[in-house]
């Protein structure tokens, strides 16, 4: 389990199969053995699940007063002394008899199964099994596959129930969504009757199964595994970063299948994690440079398109210098390219107007270098856990289940602070809800004492608070706030902020922040001249903030846009306002896969490598460093963003000399502090986990005072809550249809009370007015949402942007 | 013979109303409830343990010992298992039918002496009258304030709730019991580390003693154990209800000393066999017992010991008869199907083996048989229980599995050549029932009177 | 949301109040839920899930784990016989082939005008009246062929609203497994358990 051994504890001797050997007390024998080299053959065991002993594969043979007694090792554990036979007769004849009672009533359809060549069913049957079936009687029979979920599809009689894939949602997801049905010879798995199995993590069910009763629509059929090509990376689509291995064939990615670590994701992974790269092959595909042509974007040759940008930039650069350049996007990249952007900008563009951060907004040195940062591994410790911030199993459903199991198995206390039912609330010791914009309202109370059961819960000698912005209408700077609340609360305090874009604490390591360095550096004397050897001299006057930039380009003070993999127009709520200021741009460059709603303005696009196309190293929220590694060639002539940012430096005669993704890590080992002695060489999976970057040169968090702070919650009656889901219309999603389809779309949702109110039924068209927008959504009537709060899911297709300010009418459309 | 009754007394002496609390009380009842309440635990649990009162459910052990083993933790919970549902038994039915106070007192006591405040009677599903019978008894007792708050004005509280079981006869099994009150679905929990007096209902420590046994209390306590010792023979003290059905002249249940003969119980005290027929074989402890046959076993004394030394047991108390007329085909393939349609489904050897097991002796019984059947019935048993022996090595979770694997020891033991007939000649050699004369006049009156 | 009738309602939360866990009333919820509907529906298993605080899925894994929670819709009179072993060695197929014959529904079926369904089940616990047959779990022991044929018509005919032990017995009825003593002016309403705590007690009295 993910529990590191205790070195305190005296560990027991026990001797399998006559080899003796120490195991730490607690262990069940199964592992204990498998720890030891002894494999125990099992179909219902799941390391990182309770076992049940279920289906009798595992049974062994121990010494006992009474005689050698027959027992599942799955689940007993170890005893001093004890002496155990994995391979008496007495355990073959159980082990053959199991297996024959398994094949007994399965189909004989392995060579059309998915699971055919990784079946341990299989596998087992060749080795031990009985040969031909002396089972002549009607084997049992179901209809074939039966879809639960838009995802996954259930073959009845190929299921052995295990009961892995009840166990996962029940006590790993927490959505007990399937579960065995009826008794006896006639137990099956299944839904209850038109209530899909439509959970975020339906994918780890396929991948636990231990046979093809579960399979994946996205992978159905496609291949064999054994003419996969793999490789092991990084997940990139959220900041946990999971562990994963990805199989290709043909150049294509066919799956993508979580791999066991203590460290990140015990082996899990949101279905977004998991069939989150059809994108990768769309059709829309930037494969060439394009340049505007009379107002069109055409496609053209690299040397054309990296000429026109190095001459365009040093003519704006010659006029203006560099406060007429800025940057904005990298955190969906490596670090590698991240190092690559910041180099560019503050060498060949001498501008600190860089900003990874599209609308998270918390200080970067909050998000980068705050003291006390948490690791992940501290949730397994902690006493209480505070979650004010966005809905984990919406944003950060890795982290959500690191959480969850922190509070269901581990004991911890879960408070947990949102303007709406969570993902959490259901294992949560107490849950407050509140107006969306009245964050610093009820911190205030909280401090004030009026939430006594919440403070008291708050002084434990070790609490995890994981703060992120919960709500658009809530202050960037809450979460600061709260977190130094709590600091000045609890004994040991360790804090996890939370962003969204998956590399956002990388690219920020690498200074894409506008008073930020490489290496978590503070923009000023000692940074530069830690890096002066190989930047030379750079601008020091802090730059601008996406924000500041996109006004400052409206005002015509920054002339020129570099936009790397970024799509601030629907990546903010503030995004429609900046419609006008990027059409109003002078010059405007863009690296990305995709012409999307913010770059479609620009002068000139580099088709640019995704995903699994480049190699490199990412950095997720606790501060890890892991390998992001490559599989595939992109499409056409697309290319790695550090290569084409040093081709135009170079053309542009301010080169960064930068020759490759290894010599770049190289690179920032040698100029940021932090990352010092990490080597690509360390970050081979097989070898670590990734390894955790200190933080030097770590900012005290500050306490905005209350009075100073955010908008006071608003008066009118209704509060409009803008918050994120897993699935939206997000560049990536929008080219990954079947993810994009399970997406809400325009929908709002209203507390029955209000419905009664305002005339709303369920499915009913409804209209929703803020100041920024109006537009039509789709009532859906939950207890989730409080009284008096209207929740509106961020960048939906089809769904009118509505801003952040919480004031909001809601009318139903006049049929 | 002249038997010493003590669970079934008060019901032969009042026939008319033995199950009212007002009989009750004129016949001594609640009278040992009021001691208990001001014994200590430990007295308590000494007087049980002492008195060798031994578990009717099937399993045989000492309840005194039970209730010393139960963990520290609080609160703890009792669970009175009326879920009597292995063919053949029917003898929790009478007692909660005719005389359910007796088991309330006794619930009495064994709360004082467990510190549980909410107990709780679990009754099959199939069993609506002697639940309405119980759940009458305890509303009285309530009125009477003898449950609730503060029992005969004690400070000690005590609620009783009558469950309903939704027809599954696993749940009989004291963890799948807990389960299923637990609302879950009736599995059996893995032992270690789920025994009940550990980790019971709700995780914490639980009592869970059958409804004989907690019937026999109230008696110990008046008498005192060494007086219910001395009904002793050998180790087994007290009665012990037996459940007599089949091809006998008197079915029943007969509450007997432990030590007399199975020849005394099946022609003495059942009246013999029907029609005076030849005795082919019994299952001396319920369906999942394995058979005894006249040859061998009819003059061995009914003991725990002399039981499993010849290789089956006491269980729950039911013998089984049958006659020569009988085929042990039909029947095995009856009891086996019974526990391949009552098995949870958990555990893949009984979940499978069971159902093939029904499935080859079906098609013997219909004369489809093969030669290699008989050799394929005793190695899918072996499956389910490694070498065939007594006690089963078990390759499940619970007894259930290897329950259905008796019958087959059987066949092997004794009816191998009735067996091979069947599949020889393609047809069951035996007349079926419906040619024997069942429809006997001997069948009104009642039982056991 | 709520589909129950106040009286059911008002049983549910005197049930559920009885138990630690609220959980622990999935089981008579689920009679209740049939009761309410004649039958155990889907919605009756949403309307437990709420009561409980369960999914559906968990809660209709409870329920079909069981043989009484019919979620198939079910005659007046459920007629269940017992073929296990005691009943089987007295006749107790032969009983079954009866009560189908006069009845012409086979068991595991409902006859079309929805008066009768008929099952074959494990034992009931009658084992010294086999054999034994219950209609809406009331029980008749030591059956014939012909009685329980005389029974089946019985039930046609009469139509008895409650449905009670001791007059079948009577009637129908031979060998016990003990002295019933007493009667009992209590019976079944329905195919399900007649139970105080289910409001399932039927008097003839009463009538
Ligand atoms: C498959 C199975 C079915 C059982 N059925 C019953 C039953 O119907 N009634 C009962 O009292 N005990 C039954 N038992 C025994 C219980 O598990 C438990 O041992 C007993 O209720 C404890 O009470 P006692 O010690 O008073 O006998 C069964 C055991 C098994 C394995
Ligand atoms: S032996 Fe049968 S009844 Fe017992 S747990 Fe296994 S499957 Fe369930
Ligand atoms: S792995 Fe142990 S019983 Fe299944």
């Amino acid at each position: 389990m993910s529990e590191s051994i205790n070195p305190t504890v005296e560990p027991l001797h026990v001797i399998v199969d006559g080899q003796e050997f120490e195991v730490a007390p607690g262990e069940m024998l199964i592992k204990a053995a498998q720890d030891n080299g002894t494999y125990i053959p099992r179909f219902c065991w799941h390391e990182r699940m309770k076992p049940v002993g279920m289906c009798r594969m595992c049974l062994v043979e121990v010494d006992s007063p009474r005689g050698p007694m027959l027992v599942p090792s799955c689940t007993t554990p170890v005893a001093e002394a004890m002496v155990v036979d994995t391979a008496s007769p007495t355990v073959k004849k159980a082990q053959e008899a199991v297996l024959e009672f398994l094949l007994a009533n399965h189909p004989l359809d392995c060579p059309v199964c998915d699971k055919g060549g990784e079946c341990p069913l299989q596998d087992q049957a060749l080795s031990h099994g009985p040969g031909d079936s002396r089972f002549v009687e009607i084997k049992r029979h179901y209809e074939k596959p039966i879809p639960i979920s838009d995802l996954v599809l259930l073959d009845r009689e190929r299921c052995i129930l295990c009961a892995r894939c009840t166990r996962f949602s029940e006590e790993i997801s927490g959505d007990p969504l399937i579960e065995f049905q009826d008794r006896g010879n006639g137990t099956e798995v299944n839904t209850f009757p038109d209530l899909p199995f439509s959970s975020y993590f339906s994918g780890n069910t396929v991948q636990i199964c231990p046979v093809g009763a579960l399979t994946a629509k996205p992978y159905r059929f496609r291949a064999r595994p054994w003419d996969l090509t793999m490789v092991e990376s990084s997940g990139m689509f959220d900041t946990v970063h999971p562990r994963i291995s990805i199989h290709a064939s043909q150049n294509q990615i066919l799956r993508i299948v979580g791999v066991d670590n203590d460290a990140t994701n015990h082996g899990w992974l949101s279905d977004k994690d998991r069939f989150g790269f059809e994108y990768l092959r769309s059709e829309q595909r930037l494969t060439l440079p394009l340049v505007r042509r009379g107002g069109e974007l055409v496609e053209t040759t690299w040397s054309e398109a990296l000429d026109m940008v190095a001459n365009r930039v040093d003519l704006i650069s010659d006029e203006d210098g560099g406060s007429a350049f800025a940057v904005i996007g990298g955190a969906h990249g490596t670090n590698e390219d991240a190092y690559a952007l910041s180099k560019f900008a503050r060498v060949s563009l001498r501008t600190n107007n860089i900003d990874c951060r599209v609308d998270d907004a918390m200080a970067p040195h909050f998000l980068a270098a705050t003291v006390d940062r948490a690791l992940i591994s501290d949730l397994d410790t902690a006493d209480t856990i505070v979650v004010w911030g966005p809905d984990l199993k919406e944003e950060n459903p890795t982290l959500y289940l690191r959480v969850r199991r922190a509070a269901q198995e581990l004991g911890a206390d879960l408070v947990v602070i949102h303007p709406r039912g969570t993902g959490l609330d259901d294992r949560a010791t107490r849950k407050l809800n509140y107006r969306p914009g009245g964050g610093f309202a009820l911190l205030d109370d909280i401090a004030s004492g009026k939430h006594p059961d919440v403070t008291a819960l708050l002084v434990a000698d070790r609490v995890v608070v994981i703060v992120g912005r919960a709500s658009a209408a809530d202050d960037p700077r809450l979460a600061e706030s709260v977190a130094a609340y709590v600091r000045s609360k609890a004994g040991s305090v360790r804090i996890l902020p939370l962003a969204r874009r998956a590399n956002t604490f990388g690219a920020l390591d690498m200074g894409l922040a506008p008073d930020l360095l490489p290496g978590r550096v503070h923009l000023g004397a000692i940074g530069c001249a830690n890096l002066a050897a190989s930047w030379g001299d750079i601008p020091t006057t802090p730059g601008k903030s996406t924000a500041e930039i996109l006004e400052a380009l409206e005002q015509g003070e920054v002339r020129c846009l570099f936009l790397v993999g970024a799509d601030p127009v629907n990546d903010s709520t503030r995004g429609p306002g900046w419609v006008e200021a990027l059409e109003a741009a002078e010059y405007v460059v863009a690296i990305d896969l995709f012409v999307n709603d913010s770059n479609r303005v620009a002068d000139v696009i580099f088709p640019a490598l995704g995903f699994a196309e480049k190699e490199g190293t990412v950095t997720n929220l606790e501060g890890r460093v892991q390998k992001a590694n490559a599989l595939l060639p992109g499409p056409g002539q697309s290319r790695v963003d550090w290569s084409i940012l040093s081709d135009i430096a170079t053309r542009m005669g301010r080169p960064i000399g930068l020759e490759s993704a290894e010599i770049i890590a190289k690179e920032i080992a040698e100029v940021s502090p932090a990352y010092e002695g990490v080597t690509w060489d360390l970050l081979e999976w097989e070898k670590h986990d990734g390894v955790v970057v200190p933080i030097s040169g770590a900012q005290p968090i500050n306490h905005i005072p209350v009075a100073l702070a955010g908008a006071p919650p608003p008066k009118s009656k209704l509060a409009l809550h803008v918050a994120r889901t897993l699935y939206d219309d997000g560049v990536l999603m929008r080219h990954s249809p079947s993810l994009r389809k399970l997406a809400p779309g325009p929908v709002v949702h209203l507390n029955p009370a209000d419905a009664l109110r305002i005339g709303a039924e369920a499915a009913s068209a409804m209209s929703v007015a803020t100041k920024d927008g109006e537009g039509v959504f789709f009532a859906v009537i939950d207890d989730d949402t409080p009284k008096g709060v209207i929740y509106v899911p961020f960048n939906q297709p089809g769904a009118v942007p509505l801003g952040s300010d919480p004031a909001v009418r809601v009318n139903p459309v006049a049929k | 013979m002249s038997a010493p009754l003590i669970v079934t007394r008060r019901m032969m002496e009042r026939p008319s109303d033995s199950h009212t609390i007002d009989a009750y009380e004129e016949t001594g009842g609640y009278v040992q409830a009021r001691r208990a309440l001001g014994m200590t635990r430990d007295e308590l649990v000494e007087t049980v343990k002492s008195s060798g009162l031994l578990g009717r459910g099937g399993a045989a052990f000492s309840a005194g010992l039970k209730w010393s083993f139960l963990a520290p933790a609080r609160p703890s919970y009792l669970v009175v298992n009326g879920d009597e549902s292995e063919p053949g038994t029917f003898k929790d039915r009478q007692l909660l039918e005719r005389d359910p106070h007796q088991m309330l007192e006794g619930i009495i006591i064994t709360a004082v002496a467990n510190e549980v405040h909410h107990a709780f009677v679990y009754i099959r599903g199939e069993y609506p009258k002697p639940a309405r019978r119980v759940q009458a008894a305890v509303s009285d007792a309530y009125s009477k304030g003898y449950l609730g708050k503060g029992i005969f004005g004690t400070d000690f509280d005590l609620e009783v709730v009558v469950h309903l079981g939704g027809g599954a006869y696993i749940c009989g099994e004291e963890t799948a019991l807990i389960n299923s009150l637990e609302g879950k679905r009736g599995e059996p929990r893995i032992k270690p580390p789920y025994f009940p007096a550990a980790k019971g209902l709700y995780m914490m420590p639980t009592i869970v003693n059958n409804v004989e046994t907690v019937s026999n209390l109230a008696h110990i306590l008046e008498m005192g154990s060494d007086e219910y010792t001395k009904l002793a023979h050998q180790t087994d003290t007290g009665t012990f209800m037996f459940s007599v059905s089949g091809h006998v002249k008197k079915p029943g249940n007969y509450e007997l000393p432990h030590g007399i003969t199975w020849r005394e119980l099946i022609y003495d005290v059942a009246g013999g066999m029907r029609d005076d027929n030849e005795l082919k074989a019994w299952i001396p402890g319920g369906a999942s017992a394995p058979w005894f046959v006249p040859e061998h076993h009819l003059d061995l004394e009914i003991t725990k010991d002399a039981t499993a030394a010849a290789g089956s047991m006491l269980g729950s108390g039911a013998v089984i008869v049958m006659d020569h007329t009988t085929c042990t085909v039909r029947a095995a393939e009856r009891l086996v199907r019974f526990f391949a349609h009552e098995s949870c489904g958990q555990c893949t050897p009984c979940r499978e083996g069971t159902t093939w097991l029904e499935m080859i002796l079906q098609r013997i019984e219909d004369g489809q048989g093969r030669d290699v059947d008989l050799p394929l019935l005793l190695d899918v048993s072996d499956g389910i229980s490694v070498g065939l022996g007594w006690p089963p090595r078990m390759t499940t979770i619970c007894p259930l599995g290897p329950s259905a694997v008796s019958p087959i020891i059987a066949l092997r033991n004794y009816f191998q050549d009735e067996v091979m007939e069947h599949v020889r000649g393609g047809a069951c050699p035996l007349p079926p029932v419906a040619q024997q004369q069942v429809i006997a006049g001997s069948r009104q009156g009642g039982g056991a009177e | 949301m709520n589909r129950w009738s106040a009286e059911t309602v008002a049983r549910a939360e005197e049930i559920v109040a009885r138990y630690p866990e609220k959980r622990s009333a999935v089981m008579p919820l689920l009679y209740l839920a049939m009761i309410e509907d004649r039958h155990l529906t889907n919605e009756g298993m949403e309307e437990v899930s709420r009561w409980v605080g369960l999914t559906p899925a968990q809660v209709r894994s409870v329920a079909s784990f069981y043989t009484m929670y019919k979620r198939e819709p079910t005659g007046r009179y459920l007629v269940s016989c017992c073929t296990s072993i005691s009943c089987m060695l007295l006749g107790g197929d032969e009983v079954l082939q009866a009560v189908e014959d006069e009845s012409g529904v086979p068991h595991g079926e409902t006859g079309e005008d929805g008066l009768l369904s008929v099952e074959h089940v494990e034992c009931i616990g009658a084992c010294g009246g086999a054999p034994a047959v219950q209609v809406n779990y009331e029980l008749v022991e030591g059956l014939t062929p012909e009685k329980a044929r005389d029974l089946i018509r019985w039930l046609r005919n009469a139509l008895p609203e409650v449905v009670n032990a001791d007059e079948m017995q009577e009637l129908f009825g031979g060998r016990r497994s003990f002295d019933w003593a007493v009667k009992e002016p209590w019976g079944a309403i329905g195919p399900f358990p007649a139970f105080q705590p289910l409001g399932t007690v039927g008097s003839e009295t009463a009538e």
